[in-house]
């Protein structure tokens, strides 16, 4: 550590690598802490988080009984052990609550005023933080799965949303309309993301096994669809051509740079994938249990060194290393099924809700502070520094 | 190439992680071979070759490497990489479950079956053709026809003799002749070796105390080879515990 600080100051060494060097050691040190809480606010499942963009601050979280939660995860307190508390609540009582459960909830990509949450209810809503009403209501014909903001867009406001319907619609956030309409799924749409380096990149991910991934300016269909065996034909039996997965789609993620994806199915694999040619790059991550029946929300380390992919497996947290496909650890603390896992990029902090109504976040270990009180605690301390040199 | 700076793994000592991978006493005792090609003939001398007469060659599963080696992704690329010296097999049971065979070996024993029927010089010619050049698990019609200039009547006997398989109308896998034998034994053997698992007390086992159970009349192999096939599939979790490596049965 010390060794990185001195190489930093004399330029030996650029500034990110010390940066790195050290997220990559907290994310390997992440723990469940005592300290470290969030306040239980929902009586049922916890299916979708997301942290704001901006400064990190404020957590949404949408629940199986239609509640949707802001958290204010900033401790000003001053005091190591800290309660995130809920900020305001859309609940139980309000007139525009989701009548049933809240699948994806997103804030706005550039300032908190505004989220954007999907439920089975078959509704979009649009809301005012401020107020807690919603701006705008897209109605569809199925339940809504999931929906997704383009986090780097300019030119465009579009929501891509997936629903029963096997048509991915886009709605315009600006002018209300949703005539603009992606097909190509043959069965229900259960994920869609942006790509955070081209703003009209679209991937979707779907029950019939199948992940395309779109330009929104084309007219006429797909870029590609993935196909797990790489165009070698003699590997799959004839019905497993250009399927992503030997299952249903139900989870996708872009790494932070936006160069790979990754894809969960219920066939239990997870695959990583070029995102500018649709290759798999073959990595084996083993058996990663999926029994989700909707979207699983994962998510990957962003300004590590390598970068690490969090999913939840079951019960608990499965962390692997994300171009080795190494298991690297599993985070237990849920006593329940684990359905969405947000990384916060700022803190290197892990927060994960799960069907026993609470949100946990996993912390880094810190540094044990140093007691030099007596001489041969103050050799083992300084053992302890030599070593992590 | 020598290293100017320091790999940021090494500098914070990741390899060394609390979680999971510290080695036990006893487990050091059982440090496989460090590399894929003995890890394979170890593998291969698991094979009992008796059972079936000698008729078939050695096959191994391509996930039982994974039980020997901890880094999947590394075996696959090894395996890929001796694409020459092995043959890879769709298995049929299992979308995922590939065979694997030394080409030698199964060049040697499908000619033997061959001896004296009237087959063999179409199934030599495949062979010689085939096998050796292309690394393909199966084929369709038309590559049959034109790239390596097989008619119809010769393909028939190719499926005939056993070494290619139905796969759909106008194409095949390529496949062992006489292997059902050992798909059946194999599938037995697996059940009865994983219901062997979930009825010990607490659905878990030490291996060395498994590996040396009586095998039942189900189970045909070597126990080791079940024991490889069921951990490398994640039928089972493998946890080192200071007696040994647990296997626990997974509810699913």
């Amino acid at each position: 550590m010390l060794g990185f600080l001195t190489a930093r100051q004399a330029g030996l060494d650029d500034p990110l690598r010390l940066r790195r060097a050290e997220s990559t050691r907290r994310v390997l040190g992440l723990q469940l802490n005592p300290d470290r809480d969030v306040d239980r606010i929902h009586g049922n499942g916890i299916n979708t988080i997301d942290i704001e963009a901006v400064e990190g601050r404020y957590m949404l979280s949408g629940g199986a009984d239609g509640v949707i939660v802001i958290y204010d995860l900033e401790n000003f307190s001053g005091k190591l052990q800290y309660t995130c508390k809920a900020v305001c609540t859309v609940g139980r009582s309000s007139r525009y609550v989701h009548k049933f459960s809240v699948e994806t909830v997103q804030w706005y990509p550039y300032d908190t005023g505004m989220f954007v949450s999907s439920s089975f209810d078959k509704t979009m809503k649009v809301w005012d933080t401020e107020t807690l009403k919603p701006a705008e209501v897209f109605q569809f014909e199925g339940n809504v799965y999931c929906h997704h903001l383009s986090p780097i867009a300019r030119k465009h406001s579009l929501i891509a949303v997936g629903t029963t319907n096997p048509k991915i619609q886009l709605c315009d956030l600006k002018s209300g309309s949703r005539i603009h309409i992606l097909q190509g799924h043959r069965a229900e749409v259960l994920s869609v993301r942006w790509s955070p380096r081209y703003e009209h990149i679209l991937a979707t991910a779907s029950a019939d096994s199948k992940v395309k991934v779109w330009d929104v300016r084309r007219a006429s269909g797909s870029l590609f669809t993935l196909d797990q065996h790489n165009g070698d034909k003699s590997k799959a039996s004839s019905e497993a051509v250009n399927t992503a997965h030997n299952g249903r789609v139900n989870g996708l993620c872009f790494t932070g740079d936006g160069l790979y994806l990754l894809t969960t199915g219920t066939d239990d694999r997870m695959r990583l994938w070029n995102s500018a040619t649709g290759e798999n790059t073959l990595v084996n991550y083993g058996k990663v249990c999926n029994e989700s029946r909707k979207r699983l929300q994962f998510t990957v380390s962003r300004g590590c060194s390598p970068e690490f992919v969090f999913v939840p497996c079951g019960s608990s947290v499965a962390v692997y290393t994300l171009h080795t496909g190494e298991l690297v650890t599993m985070l237990r603390g849920h006593y329940n099924n684990v359905d969405c896992c947000e990384f916060h990029p700022d803190y290197q902090e892990v927060y994960s809700g799960g069907k026993d109504c609470n949100i946990l976040a996993w912390v880094p270990v810190l540094r044990p502070s140093d007691v030099e009180e007596d001489s041969d605690h103050e050799v083992k301390v300084k053992g302890h520094n030599n070593r992590k040199q | 190439m020598s290293r100017k700076r320091a790999l940021i793994s090494d500098a914070f000592n990741l390899k060394k992680r609390k979680n999971g991978t510290e080695q036990f006493g006893a487990t050091a005792a059982e440090e496989g071979p460090a590399d894929i090609k003995s890890s394979l003939e170890y593998l291969m001398t698991l094979f009992p070759r008796k059972l079936f007469n000698d008729a078939l060659p050695q096959i191994l599963l391509k996930h039982q490497l994974y039980s020997i080696h901890s880094d999947k992704t590394l075996v696959d690329k090894e395996v890929v990489r001796w694409i020459l010296n092995l043959l890879m097999f769709q298995l049929g049971f299992d979308a995922e479950a590939f065979g694997l065979v030394f080409t030698s070996d199964y060049k040697a024993k499908v000619l033997a079956g061959e001896e004296g029927k009237t087959t063999r010089a179409t199934v030599e010619r495949f062979l010689e053709k085939v096998v050796s050049a292309c690394t393909d698990l199966s084929f369709t019609k038309d590559k049959m026809l034109k790239e390596f200039l097989f008619t119809d009547s010769e393909i028939t006997q190719l499926v005939k003799s056993g070494v290619l398989t139905v796969r759909d109308a106008g194409s095949w896998w390529l496949s062992i002749p006489n292997s059902g034998k050992f798909t059946k034994y194999f599938i037995k053997g697996r059940k009865a070796v994983l219901s062997m698992v979930k009825k010990s007390k607490y659905g878990e086992v030490l291996k060395a105390e498994i590996e040396e159970r009586r095998t039942n009349s189900q189970v045909k192999f070597h126990m080791k080879y079940h024991i490889h096939d069921i951990v490398g599939a994640e039928l089972v979790e493998s946890i080192p515990s200071t007696s040994g490596t647990l296997l626990r049965s997974v509810d699913s």
